[in-house]
């Protein structure tokens, strides 16, 4: 038998001991304590057990049933374990799902309430966090979670009714189910002073002008969960008994469209709202705002509930599913998917010939940690960071996470400049904005062009008069998003103009620089560009400068491992223990070539000897040099390259000028690092050198 | 009368978006192979919101609108622009339109096709979506006089073909494009979606004429 993980908790009194011998003193006479350590820290054996202890078996037994009784033993079950089952993942996959829990539809005496509470509880449990503002539905379901759940240590939490208050004699009413939830959170629980549903609409205006009623519903926008029962409507169902519907048929009839009700309000198959009579008396979260709610945890079981729950899931109303695996199979089938019993984490093997074959180098790829909430808010979440940490560089504009501009305005009458692309780059390219460099970014999705309604409201914001300047990298996306900006922006009277970055050596042939990709030498373009703008000459003059920086900028990448993405969590290729790949982009994409693993000097030879030949660098010849990590390679290591490189040049009697070292543009986690150099004339070198402050890069000359 | 009403046709619209969110892991796999794997990702979040957003009886041309408005408003990469501009320029041609017949349905594949050409500069041979477009639009104008069942048929079988050919192509556009032989022996994800969202348009188009 296959050993439950459980903690015995220290308790605090010593109970009376009459075992020989005696318990040792870190148990405090406590034999419960001391048995269920034994057995689940120590992993002995009941028999075991009664030999250390001295007792029998049978004794052991009754100790172990004790204290768990008594709660010395807390036994969880393993989260991953129940999410992992194939259903659940099933679920989770065809409705992006933020979590799934399904229980066994079978098991114990204890009915289906009562275990679907249990598992609620445990789900909460999960979710749950210190200072979090918790709303609950009504109804059976929601009254046997509230009872379920437990103490979870978290502090400052607060719960409240999702709707006003029910007739008296429902035993699950919204404020019994809150505050038998509250109570055992050791929760704050406000309540909502009122009936859920009024006797006419002009009641209930009046009584939301109530200030005390007011205050209270006010709190149901900053709900960070919401528990939720899904009542399908039918006879006898919580909706009807409750006196939602006070004439059941003519209601029904109102409602015919409707497959469920959650917290009173009622949703068609698609999980949108269906207006109704009683819209205009319910107090409570309507379904709008309950959409606003981030984690909105749906407990719900039984067959007759599959379309309520369907209807649910579609409209994305709860986004954590809890439920038993004979309503989970009811659901995928009713949506037509078929119901594979395998665990879906691994993989079958696959056979030859068929679409659906993989390349090896997909196989074996294991999740890589992360320090991420949910994944699909990783970029968001991430910019608030980036917000709160560089306030004196940064503002949102209009309030958007994605379009950023300088915390300080420009001077009026000086080309703006816009740059931009998807996340996952960090720094790059918020890190690029300030004064000598960027006015606004535009930030898509991780690895993703962001769109141009984005780009515009960054072109409107940087725009002083004397037009804009967008600098971008040489993606089909970003191409496509920002040419679409500029031609909204020309239509709204600002002249703008592009220059699109082609630095990346390996991506293509000398002969077809245009193709080239935009990789960690946007830093130096970036930096040119803002010099050009910052020196107030015109717009022809800007484009043409960061234009000829651009043609002075070659860049290569090597890489040691795949990065992986927030939402996939998995590497996007694979390298054995012996090799690089050389070439590498920016975007987890494999390089051009793979090559057997070299030294740190190796390495540099590789690149800079490509570098050089690439840009024809002859002796005499003035560089800024940039060594980037692609993530997760140390500055130590960037820096023994860097002592090579140097190495190298001084041979080749090549000056640098300049020599910058750290995170300018990442690949997520990605091992390995890019070399860029920028090819000076005097003009470059005076740009070069021109004051800027950013994240990324601050060069005050007098300094 | 052999058309469909266009009033009412926004039904076809959502089933593509439900086609689509069915089927995100698929994509994102495929992606996976020569991109970054999140194009199932991006493409489901950008069909179900525009599916909230279409009601029951809005016209095929509104539904297409608000189908470009989310992809290009909200969810950019490339894939946002690409099919922005095929909703778009297919919702154009029949804005003005009561009654959609087989050679009018083909006149607006045609334009939406033009409208992805327009702005991505790629054409088919490139391992892009346009593999799957462009047989299936030229399919469909050849087999337009011949009614609905038998264009359907032909749009579709010609949009399978279409997309499992870029399983031997090496991209020349996007990404990939950069792996040169190494994007050999996988599909592409642009026209495995594009094959799916013109069966989801197929099997939209089927019902509302029955």
């Amino acid at each position: 038998m296959s050993r439950r993980r459980a903690t015995a908790l220290p308790r605090g009194e010593g109970g009376a001991a009459e075992a020989k011998p005696r318990a040792p003193l870190r148990f405090g006479d406590d034999p419960l304590l001391w048995a269920a350590w034994l057995y689940y820290e120590d992993e002995l054996t009941q028999s075991e057990i009664a030999s250390v202890m001295g007792i029998s078996r049978p004794t052991v037994i009754a100790y172990l049933a004790e204290a768990r009784e008594q709660g010395i033993v807390n036994i969880s079950i393993n989260g991953d374990r129940f999410r992992a089952l194939s259903l659940a993942r099933q679920l989770s996959a065809h409705f992006g799902l933020k979590d799934c829990l399904v229980i066994p539809a079978e098991g114990g005496t204890a009915s289906l309430i009562e275990r679907l509470g249990r598992a609620g509880a445990q789900g909460l449990g999960w979710h749950l966090r210190a200072g979090d503002m918790i709303g609950i539905g009504w109804g059976r379901t929601m009254l046997a979670v509230a009872e379920a759940a437990g103490d979870s240590g978290l502090s400052d939490l607060t719960v409240m009714p999702a709707t006003g208050a029910m007739t008296a004699d429902l035993s699950y009413a919204p404020e019994l189910c809150a505050t038998r939830l509250a109570q055992n959170l050791s929760a704050r629980m406000i309540p909502v002073s009122s009936p859920a549903i009024l006797s006419d609409p002009g009641m209930r205006d009046g009584l939301l002008q109530e200030p005390v009623l007011a205050a209270q519903l006010s709190n149901l926008t900053r709900l960070d969960m919401v528990l939720l029962g899904l009542s399908p409507l039918r006879p006898g169902s919580t909706v009807e008994a409750s006196g939602f519907l006070t004439t059941p048929e003519e209601n029904r009839d109102n409602y015919r469209n409707a497959v469920g009700a959650i917290a009173g309000r009622f949703y068609d198959a698609a999980g949108k709202t269906v207006p109704g009579s009683l819209d205009g008396r319910t107090i409570g979260i309507d379904l709008p705002g309950l959409l606003r709610v981030p984690t909105r945890i749906g407990v719900c079981g039984g067959f007759d509930k599959v379309q309520a729950i369907l209807g649910a899931l579609r409209g994305e109303l709860v986004n954590v599913l809890v439920t038993d695996s004979a309503t989970a199979e009811g659901i995928l089938r009713a949506d037509g998917i078929e119901v594979q019993r395998q665990s879906l984490t691994r993989r079958p093997p696959t056979l030859p010939g068929r679409d659906r074959d993989e390349p090896p180098v997909m196989a074996g790829m294991q999740p890589v940690k992360k320090i991420l909430n949910d994944p699909r808010d990783a970029v968001n979440e991430a910019i608030e960071g980036m917000l709160l940490a560089f306030p004196q560089y940064l503002r949102p504009i209009g309030g958007s996470l994605r379009s950023l501009a300088r915390a300080h305005p420009a001077p009026s009458g000086k080309v703006g400049l816009v740059i931009g692309g998807g996340a996952g780059h960090e720094p790059m390219f918020l890190g690029y904005v300030g004064p000598g460099l960027a006015d606004a970014a535009a930030i898509g999705n991780v690895f993703s062009s962001p769109p141009p309604d984005r780009i515009l409201d960054c072109t409107r914001q940087a725009d002083g008069g004397a037009g804009v300047l967008h600098v971008f990298g040489n993606y089909t996306g970003d191409t496509m998003n920002f040419e679409m900006a500029a031609e909204m922006a020309a239509a709204e009277g600002i002249a703008v103009r592009s220059v699109i970055t082609t630095d990346d050596v390996a991506s293509s042939p000398a002969s077809d620089r245009a193709a080239r990709r935009g990789t960690a030498g946007n830093a130096f373009v970036f930096k040119i560009a803002g010099a050009a703008c910052d020196r107030m000459l015109s717009l022809d003059e800007c484009e043409r400068i960061a234009g000829k920086a651009n043609a002075h900028t070659y860049s290569m990448g090597a890489g040691l491992s795949a990065c992986s993405l927030p939402e996939t969590g998995r590497p996007s290729f694979l390298l054995g223990p012996d090799e690089i790949e050389l070439g590498v982009g920016i975007h987890g994409e494999p390089g051009v070539m793979r090559a057997d693993l070299m030294t740190a000097d190796g390495i540099a030879d590789r690149i800079i000897e490509t570098l050089i030949e690439d840009a024809s660098l002859g002796a005499g010849a003035r560089i800024a040099l940039l060594l980037n990590t692609l993530g997760s390679t140390p500055m130590m290591e960037l820096a023994i390259v860097n002592r090579r490189i140097h190495k190298r040049l001084a041979a080749r009697k090549i000056e640098v000028v300049q020599s910058w070292l750290g995170d300018y543009c990442t690949s997520l986690d990605m091992a390995g690092l890019s070399v860029s150099m920028l090819v000076l004339d005097e003009e470059l070198q005076d740009f070069l050198q021109h004051p800027c402050d950013s994240i990324a890069l601050t060069f005050c000359p007098d300094a | 009368m052999t058309g469909f009403a266009n009033a009412g046709s926004g039904i076809v619209v959502r089933g593509i978006a439900e086609a689509v969110v069915s089927n995100r892991a698929w994509l994102s796999e495929i992606d996976g192979k020569i991109g970054d794997g999140d194009h199932g990702n991006n493409m489901a979040k950008g069909f179900a919101r525009a599916a909230e957003r279409i009601g029951d009886g809005d016209r095929l041309d509104a539904a297409f609108a608000t189908v470009t408005d989310v992809l290009m408003g909200e969810i950019g990469g490339s894939m946002g622009p690409l099919y922005g501009m095929f909703f778009s320029d297919m919702a154009d041609v029949v804005a003005d339109e009561e009654v959609i017949d087989p050679a009018l349905f083909a006149r607006m594949l045609a334009a939406g096709c033009e409208g992805v050409m327009a702005i991505g500069e790629a054409k088919a041979g490139d391992k892009c979506l346009l593999d799957a477009l462009v047989p299936a639009v030229a399919a469909a104008e050849e087999t337009a006089s011949e009614g609905f069942p038998v264009m359907l048929a032909a749009m579709r079988q010609a949009a399978t073909e279409g997309r499992d050919s870029t399983k031997d192509m090496i991209a020349r556009i996007g990404r990939a494009s950069r792996l040169g032989e190494r994007s050999r022996g996988v599909l592409d994800a642009g026209a495995a979606s594009c094959c799916l969202i013109l069966h989801a348009l197929a099997d939209g188009v089927e019902k509302r004429l029955t």
